[in-house]
């Protein structure tokens, strides 16, 4: 938990320094730059990669709780699950738990199981995606039916489908490219593109670190004994704030994932000027709207 | 420490101090480049007022012969002014990122100065005669009505008081659109190169409106952009061999004899990463800072923020040598990264001899390796330590756990005081230290 708060602390002193650099006298330092947009999206990936992760986890133990005797066992290694996947607050550990083999493939597999029968589906979304061998490959089918996720009532298939289809779907290059990041580490991507193929990807190693293999079996108990209402409510709140962040997150990929040339437009004077502007408007709006929804964000998951 | 010498430890003594003694720092006062002349005669240092100061070292003392002479100031200028691009509406700043002196050719003295735009060749002269009896001025200057002149005579060269002239005789301009962070002479002594960002250049030395352009790392996409060029050097032995380093942490080597344009390297040098060690800055403190080539052209040093990297050229896939300055700054490196400390460009020396390496770090420290005995020494720039010709103390940090007496704790290490910038005199045990806008001399006690 404290976890998310740092990464999400990083991100906004990240833009902040992003931003102050067009002020800066001598211009826009290029070299700088570029580190701390490496720190952003660092930082991002395990923001999200919380932020999901969490989602998941206090999905399962809200299943868990309505259950009743099924759990005593089950909440016993949920909480050793859980700890490992928040690891320790330095962050280098964490981010070493994204370098997992992906031989928890599985594991994943049924995580994301759970989510899509949140939304109903059933028996289908799990051969889906196993036979896909891989869950970004299911991103040009899930594109369509995402829509614009703020309109669908259930929250955690917003957010499956968030983690999912992640960056609009302006690039017919991604389903291609994202079979290449399965065998990649979310974590190792530099380039600038690749901050979209990374939100799928840090959504599928965030379920890799919090299944443990417990998990897996008894998840097919676990998702017969549903309590749509509580759930539903309960993911309702969180849509709401899942909601604002989703703005501010996709605004977010906008603006660094996929334009390192807003901050140069002023370097080689070929980008047009009211980029420039929309840029640095935007970076402003991104660093409130992040440090705005910093507060009634984790007040939403502490209270999970 | 073995010396130069053979055989003795270093006992580094304080000489002087150059710069105000304030506390209050002007920021033009602070010192952006030191480097000594190919003889060690001189040693210039630039600021980030544009200013450039000249020292040169004082014959010894024949009555004194323990002491090495002093470096005193020989030649204050005004090397870069502020700019302002207009087009991009971009103030170009006056700071002095780098000096690399030519190798002496005639009585006079030329360096090569660079901001982030404009790179300039002085020639530093001695004046010591003047011409007096002009024919058709006065002696201060005033043209004389030539109606009044009625006769004619021979100026005459009468002796003045020594004045030394800076004088720029080339200026290299608008050929670099991102910020040079490097200059390096080459070894014919005809041309050098030039590093921004993305680009290297090379020029010669007489010609200033046309320089080749030998590396070009920009992508077709900017969005694509994942490295850019931090530094850059020439090979001291080779003239078509030179090096750049990237801020992922990699070094290319590049032979100029291979192509026109060296995008394809010669040879890769890369250390692979330690996984276990990831996190979110890892990027940030691979980040090369600063190239040098040893004076015997075999080996190259690389800083990047937490070490030191001796490499052997034949030898592409792991430093040979790789010394920590400030292991124990690992664990601090998000507050380093909220108030830029992080981005700190270091750089490092060698000795004459090859056999030791400096770099400097925070809280004034600087730090010394010798790469024979692989003994360190960690040393501190600072007023309170330097009595004259004393022996600088060596200092510890303390790593945790119980602090040792004249220990100092890693929180109590002050980030402001940093040591970017240090040189080594090419043949004698003399260093020069820059700690924010002061210089410090050490010298090595002779016994």
């Amino acid at each position: 938990m404290e976890y998310k708060v740092e990464a999400h602390r990083i991100m906004s002193i990240s833009l902040g320094k992003i931003y102050n650099s067009r002020v800066q006298r001598g211009g826009i330092k290029l070299h700088k730059n570029l580190l701390v947009s490496l720190v952003l999206r660092s930082a991002r990936q395990v923001y999200l990669r919380d932020y999901y992760g969490g989602i998941c986890l206090s999905a399962q133990q809200a299943r868990e709780w309505c259950e009743g005797e099924y759990m005593d066992s089950e909440q016993d290694k949920l909480v050793p699950g859980s700890k490992e996947s928040m690891p320790e607050s330095d962050g280098q550990s964490e981010v070493a738990v994204d370098k997992q083999e992906p031989s928890n493939v599985v594991e994943s597999h049924a995580a994301l199981d759970v989510e899509s029968e949140a939304s109903g589906e059933q028996d289908h979304a799990e051969d889906g995606v196993l036979d896909s061998g891989c869950s970004e490959l299911k991103t040009p089918e899930e594109n369509p039916e995402a829509s614009p996720t703020f309109e669908v009532p259930n929250g955690v298939t917003t957010i499956s489908s968030n983690c999912i289809s992640g960056p609009p779907p302006s690039n017919p290059e991604q389903a291609t490219e994202t079979p290449n990041d399965c065998q990649t580490d979310g974590s190792e991507s530099v380039e600038e593109n690749s901050l979209e193929r990374t939100v799928p990807q840090t959504c599928t190693n965030r379920k890799r670190s919090a299944d443990d293999s417990e998990l897996t079996d008894s998840l097919p108990k676990r998702t017969k004994v549903m309590s749509p209402p509580l759930i539903s409510k309960n993911d309702e709140k969180r849509a709401e704030t899942e909601e604002m962040d989703t703005s501010n997150v996709s605004s977010l990929i906008t603006i660094f994932g996929s334009s390192f040339s807003g901050l140069l437009s002023s370097e080689d004077g070929a980008q047009p000027d009211s980029e420039a502007d929309q840029d640095s408007d935007s970076g402003q709006i991104c660093c409130d709207q992040m440090l705005k929804n910093l507060n009634p964000w984790s007040t939403a998951i502490v209270a999970f | 420490m073995a010396g130069v010498a053979g055989g003795n430890d270093f006992q580094w003594c304080f000489s002087q101090v150059k710069g105000a003694i304030d506390e209050d720092v002007a920021e033009a006062d602070i010192i952006s480049t030191v480097e000594f002349n190919n003889s060690g005669e001189f040693l210039a240092t630039g600021d980030k007022g544009g200013r450039v100061v000249i020292f040169q070292h004082e014959q010894e003392c024949k009555n004194r012969p323990h002491l090495r002479g002093e470096y005193n100031v020989y030649s204050t200028f005004q090397s870069h002014e502020p700019e302002f691009d207009y087009l991009k509406s971009l103030e170009i700043e006056e700071k002095i990122n780098k000096i690399r002196w030519l190798p002496q050719q005639n009585s006079a003295h030329f360096l090569l100065s660079t901001n982030d735009k404009t790179i300039k060749l002085w020639k530093i002269s001695e004046r010591d005669k003047r011409a007096e009896g002009y024919n058709l001025k006065d002696e201060d200057g005033r043209l004389r009505d030539p109606f009044r002149i009625t006769s004619l005579r021979v100026p005459v060269l009468m002796p003045m008081d020594l004045m030394v002239e800076a004088s720029p005789r080339r200026v290299f301009a608008n050929a670099h659109t991102y910020h040079i962070n490097s200059i390096s002479v080459n070894s014919d002594h005809q041309t050098y190169l030039s590093a921004d960002d993305l680009r290297i250049n090379l020029w010669h030395l007489e010609i200033t409106d046309r320089s080749f352009n030998i590396v070009d790392i920009k992508p077709a996409n900017m969005e694509e952009l994942t490295e850019v060029i931090t530094a850059a050097e020439c090979q001291p032995n080779q003239c078509n061999v030179f090096v750049y380093s990237s801020s992922k942490g990699t070094i290319r080597l590049c032979d100029m004899r291979a192509a026109a344009l060296c995008d394809r390297h010669t040879k890769f040098f890369e250390e692979p990463e330690d996984p276990s060690s990831r996190s979110f800055f890892s990027e940030i403190i691979s980040s090369i800072s600063d190239v040098k080539f040893s004076h015997s052209g075999r080996y190259m040093m690389t800083r990047d923020y937490l070490s030191v990297k001796v490499w052997d050229l034949n030898m592409e896939n792991r430093p040979v040598e790789t010394y920590q300055v400030h292991e124990y700054l690992r664990s601090k490196l998000c507050s380093l990264y909220e108030n830029d400390c992080i981005f700190d460009k270091f750089e490092c020396c060698w000795n004459g001899s090859d056999s030791a390496i400096m770099t400097g770090s925070y809280n004034n420290f600087f730090r010394m390796f010798d790469r024979n005995t692989r003994k360190d020494i960690t040393l501190e720039a600072s007023r309170e330590s330097s009595k004259p010709r004393g022996t600088l103390k060596p200092r510890k940090v303390s790593t945790g756990g119980k602090r040792k007496k004249d220990e100092i704790s890693v929180d109590s290490l002050d980030f402001n005081k940093k040591i970017l910038h240090t040189a080594w005199h090419p043949k004698e045990n003399v260093i020069a230290v820059a700690a924010t806008n002061n210089l410090y001399i050490f010298q090595d006690k002779i016994n």
